[in-house]
């Protein structure tokens, strides 16, 4: 089948590209826009390694979408996440806890991490589990990935409340 | 693993996504979330040669609220939108508590109510990749006549794997069914095959295109139990509803998914409690009757000895839960 034009906005960047049908989300980022951060693990929607966010902030796998469903769509992935030359809380918590120990799944965690907070700076036990389940880390036990993730959520909370906003326990 | 070819088909309306299952039959496949779909045209369970994706109409996401106090939702509507409804969390907490169960957050982001309650049947043997079936015999679901599961077998038991369709069968719940023929409504307690292959009443050329629920009245529970609290499917589920009070209910159904290629009735143990009411006695005697009511028990998935255990306490717990929910 011929290849279709599709128009994705990656990072705020837009990019044309032309894919087939059955290229996927991940595929597309990775082998296309040379967007490596996104990893390939299981394709198969269950280590969350492929974790990019899409227009609400939301995390989607990669993995299992389409390229072509996004067409004229909007999406961040981890090489968006950074504040300009700075790094992003969540970032910073992962390395300053000990969050990273191969680094592979790395990327996953905190796009689904980062899917969290931006709409929840006060997740509870539960809100965290919740939004991390789908992402899974052979090397670290989860443990300071969820330190970490709390750690980030202070510094967040803090900025909201100088900010005046309240992104309050959904 | 890499998907197979395809076409793309994206039908600006319902009529012309019709017309295009009308007119490539088998050969076409329907797409919401793709979340079961894509994975197992990965597996090259599915390889159709047109994928029609149904996401341009977003009359299939919709939620109504109906005059006669019933809620219809969308086919189409992501199990996230459902598990984040303080409606239905109010309303229907049963269905509320499967919506949330399914996968993990990332999955219910994709994932659609039409395409969990579709979600093809699941086997330790069969969804493996390619590769691996490849080195063994097929089965029948795919081109052999036999099951690696249950040696006599003369049937697909391969298992019904939606956490959504148990409670929606509780709750006595219609399924819309529309193919270019026309449209009709199914209850979802009829619309399942025991069957692991031909698992669905749906026809060729037709769609699930919304389920309608009617109005909240009675009680209901629901419960999974899975391997993790997130991401995995279930090694088993139960659902039960009760209309009435716990000392003379009205009305009781009992269901058990993901323990047979249909979301299995519990007829009996439902009996019992209509006559005797909602009690310890009646409980511990009505999960003890599901665990043998429930015949063949494969080993999909867990050892079929730690199933029939498991029924019972999953059974019991939920009954326990639901006896003392406020009336």
């Amino acid at each position: 089948m011929a290849k279709q034009l599709i128009t994705l906005t990656v990072n705020g960047d837009e990019h044309e590209v032309a894919v087939q049908p059955y290229q996927t989300l991940l595929e597309v980022l990775r082998d296309e826009l040379d967007l490596i951060g996104t990893k390939r693990g299981c394709t198969a929607g269950s280590c969350g390694v492929c974790t990019v966010n899409g227009e609400e902030g939301e995390a989607v796998l990669s993995c299992c979408a389409l390229a072509v469903e996004w067409d004229g769509r909007t999406l961040t992935t981890v090489e968006g996440v950074q504040e300009g030359t700075e790094l992003h809380p969540i970032q910073q918590k992962f390395l300053e806890h000990g969050a990273v120990q191969c680094g592979f799944c790395t990327p996953g965690l905190i796009m689904s991490a980062k899917a969290l907070l931006d709409v929840n700076t006060s997740p509870t036990e539960t809100d965290i589990n919740e939004a991390m389940a789908g992402a899974i880390c052979r090397c670290t036990g989860h443990i300071k990935v969820k330190i970490a993730i709390r750690e980030a959520a202070k510094v967040l909370r803090e900025r909201d409340s100088a900010a005046g906003v309240n992104h309050g326990a959904a | 693993m890499q998907l197979p070819e395809f076409e793309y088909l994206r039908p600006k309306s319902l009529e012309e996504g019709l017309a295009f299952l009308a007119e490539h039959g088998e050969d076409a496949k329907i797409m919401l979330g793709g979340s079961d779909l894509l994975i197992n045209m990965k597996f090259r369970l599915d390889t159709p040669k047109y994928l029609v994706s149904f996401n341009a109409l977003p009359e299939l996401q919709a939620v109504t609220e109906l005059p006669d106090g019933g809620l219809r939702i969308g086919a189409g509507c992501k199990l996230t939108q459902l598990a984040d409804s303080e409606l239905l969390k109010s309303r229907y907490p049963a269905l509320h508590a499967a919506a949330l169960s399914v996968g993990s957050k990332h999955v219910r982001n994709a994932a659609t109510l039409g395409g969990n309650l579709c979600l093809d049947t699941r086997c330790w043997y069969t969804n493996q990749s390619e590769n691996w079936r490849e080195s063994r015999d097929g089965c029948f679901k795919t081109d052999n006549q036999l099951c690696h599961v249950i040696q006599s077998a003369s049937k697909c038991h391969a298992l019904n794997s939606s956490d959504t369709a148990p409670v929606l069968m509780v709750m006595d719940a219609t399924v819309s069914l529309v193919s270019q023929a026309g449209e009709r409504q199914v209850r979802m307690l009829e619309f399942y095959n025991d069957d692991g292959v031909e698992h669905t009443v749906l026809k060729p050329g037709e769609m699930l295109v919304s389920v309608t629920l009617p109005p909240p009245t009675g009680r209901a529970v629901y419960a999974k139990l899975a391997q993790r609290n997130g991401l995995d499917f279930a090694s088993g589920t139960f659902a039960a509803s009760i209309a009435g009070s716990n000392e003379k209910p009205t009305a009781v159904c009992l269901v058990m998914g993901s323990v047979g290629p249909e979301p299995r009735l519990l007829d009996s143990s439902a009996q019992l409690i209509l006559a005797s009411g909602l009690n310890d006695e009646t409980i511990e005697t009505a999960a003890l009757a599901a665990r043998a009511s429930l015949g063949e028990i494969t080993n999909l998935f867990s050892p079929s000895g730690y199933k029939r255990r498991l029924v019972k306490a999953l059974i019991k717990d939920a009954l326990l839960e639901l006896r003392d929910q406020p009336i």
